[in-house]
């Protein structure tokens, strides 16, 4: 039996939680779903037993904003299922899950918003699969929910604006920081003046981080890469070394620095699955950090009454998040005859416009993470490429000789992209070594194909399910 | 080992979790992965292949490298589960 909704949100961050407040303050019945415990997506995470939305002054004003949303939806009617694992988007639109406790349920609605958000982007090295060398992010959420420190003394590393954001938490929370290495060069930085109006709230706060490193006195260095992690069983020690403006390491360069913990970080690629199990058309640009949802101008995908919000949609931060998860609700609200098209106008304008400057905004964040090519071609064949299936470079290179050259053919013949993350962490990667190596257009190296069960589900679950809708067997994906 | 938890940060109450027979402290709130961190386990699993050591590396349940059993049940990722009193983690040695 399934239940029923105006709208389903999937993914409880900034654009989920804006969708929801909009939706809900007009009446309409919304749920929204998240594997996480929490509400609030990746910016939001904070300890479960906070007594207070605010842990201290906060910098970051859309995370204020963010912290404000969360408490207004527990006020307004908005139900919120969390740790539930979605398998899949069927005819209706019909949403399939299975909910904590492993039991299947299905969910239908008059519209559906998918704000699935983003994960890290990785550049492989030698013995990266180390215990001890994580994700940025990993260490942001290790103090952010759990109050743990990722180590003793953490080296930070990477492209990612992240970096310095991580720098300065584990600062402001007693840790102690080795280095911050970042692989690209000052220079590149200072474009960021045509990056126009909506980059000044985030160098007022990048200003903040670097502020607390120089008084912490945490060496902070531009054009370093990290070359290898070392240990037996975990992270002994790490290889750094310059590189020239192609991403190059310049040999004779290497320094070790003896560290327990590695976190890096390559910015950010949006977490298409579910649209594209659910027939979106997707496209590349490198401007929205990769492979993106194709959204309108009021963020409608290609398949009806399904919408598209967030980082989904392209890599541009918290602002862009809040002004698509607005955007899509009011165009959902004028659809369904809840307000009309005078309304819907003057609400959508500013929005427009707003959405523009973080657009160019996010632009800019992503080309100051793009690695040059040669980072990918000069990956040594020993290193691990698919951490789940363990494919080594090597096995990808041997198969671009054979002819292989697009994503589809290249997780065939190496098993890369095959195993239980299937292809989020290496499938970006994958995409840029193919492009590095052949050259060849975007559309044509392609990307996988997503499936039902987007995300692991048990087979106790499976063998719940009844689709209740009758043409469920003749759903096709587009693309 | 250092202590890595944060003295400031809130926490529940404090419990037991039994990690491979021993028993070690959690508190309520935490994560499985974080209260191993904490604990000192690092390695988590041993990878299929090639029996690699492998720990926390997303943190957000995306890489499915932090695969424990808890309570008896394979292959949880240890940082999308909270901590609960008495739970059995078990961890590849």
């Amino acid at each position: 039996m399934s239940r029923r909704y105006h709208v389903i949100i999937v993914g409880s961050g900034l654009a989920g939680m804006a969708a929801a407040d909009l939706l809900s303050r007009h009446g309409l019945s919304v749920l929204m779903v998240d594997e996480n415990a929490q509400i609030g997506g990746q910016l939001l995470r904070k300890p479960i037993y906070a007594c207070s939305p605010y842990r201290r002054l906060e910098p970051d004003c859309q995370k204020r904003w963010g912290m404000q949303l969360a408490q207004k939806l527990k006020k307004n009617r908005v139900c919120f299922l969390s740790g539930v694992q979605v398998l899949g988007i069927y005819p209706g639109p019909t949403l399939l899950v299975e909910q904590a406790g492993g039991y299947a349920a299905e969910y239908c609605a008059d519209a559906m918003i998918l704000a699935t958000g983003a994960r890290e982007r990785h550049l492989p090295f030698k013995g990266w699969m180390l215990p001890g060398v994580m994700a940025t992010g990993a260490a942001q959420i290790l103090i952010k929910n759990s109050g743990i420190l990722p180590g003793r003394r953490t080296l930070i590393g990477g492209c990612s604006p992240l970096m310095f954001a991580l720098a300065a938490e584990i600062l402001a929370n007693g840790g102690k920081i080795m280095a911050v290495f970042d692989q690209s060069k000052a220079a590149k930085k200072l474009n960021a003046v045509t990056a126009g109006l909506a980059i000044w709230p985030k160098l007022f706060e990048g200003a903040i981080y670097l502020m607390r490193m120089a008084a912490a006195r945490v060496p902070i260095k531009q054009g370093v890469r990290i070359v290898e992690a070392r240990g037996r069983q975990e992270l002994e020690a790490v290889v750094a070394a310059r590189v020239d403006t192609n991403g190059c390491i310049i040999q004779g360069s290497e320094k070790i620095y003896p560290t327990d913990t590695l976190a890096v970080g390559y910015g950010f690629s949006p977490n298409i699955e579910l649209p594209q199990q659910a027939g979106c058309s997707v496209s590349y640009s490198v401007d929205k950090g990769g492979w993106y949802v194709d959204v309108d101008a009021f963020m409608a995908t290609t398949v009806k009454d399904i919408y598209a919000v967030g980082e989904t949609t392209g890599i541009a931060g918290a602002g862009k998040s809040f002004i698509e998860g607005y955007m899509a609700a009011w165009n959902i609200l004028y659809r369904q005859g809840g307000v009309n098209r005078e309304d819907f106008e003057k609400h959508i304008r500013p929005l427009m416009r707003q959405h523009d400057r973080q657009v160019q905004y996010g632009g800019f964040i992503n080309q100051l993470c793009r690695l040059e090519p040669a980072c990918y071609t000069g990956i040594p064949d020993e290193t691990v490429i698919c951490r789940c299936e363990e494919v080594t470079m090597g096995e990808i290179r041997r198969q671009l000789e054979n002819g292989f050259s697009t994503m589809n053919g290249i997780k065939k013949a190496t098993r890369c992209g095959m195993g239980n993350c299937q292809g989020r962490t290496c499938g970006p990667i994958l995409f840029d070594i193919i492009s590095a190596f052949t050259k060849r257009p975007p559309e044509s190296i392609g990307y996988t194909s997503a499936r039902s069960p987007v995300k692991t589900v048990s087979l106790g679950a499976l063998g719940q399910i009844t689709l209740s809708s009758s043409d469920a067997n003749e759903y096709r994906s587009q693309g | 080992m250092a202590n890595l938890r944060i003295a400031s940060a809130q926490r529940g109450a404090k419990i037991t979790i039994v990690v491979n027979g021993r028993s070690c402290e959690a508190f309520k709130g935490e994560t499985v992965h974080a209260a191993l961190l904490a604990a000192g386990r690092r390695v988590l699993r041993k990878t299929v292949k090639s029996g690699q050591p492998r720990g926390i590396f997303c943190g957000m349940g995306v890489c499915y490298d932090c695969l424990v059993t808890i309570n008896g049940v394979p292959n949880q990722r240890a940082c999308m589960t909270l901590v609960e009193d008495w739970m059995e983690i078990s961890v590849d040695e």
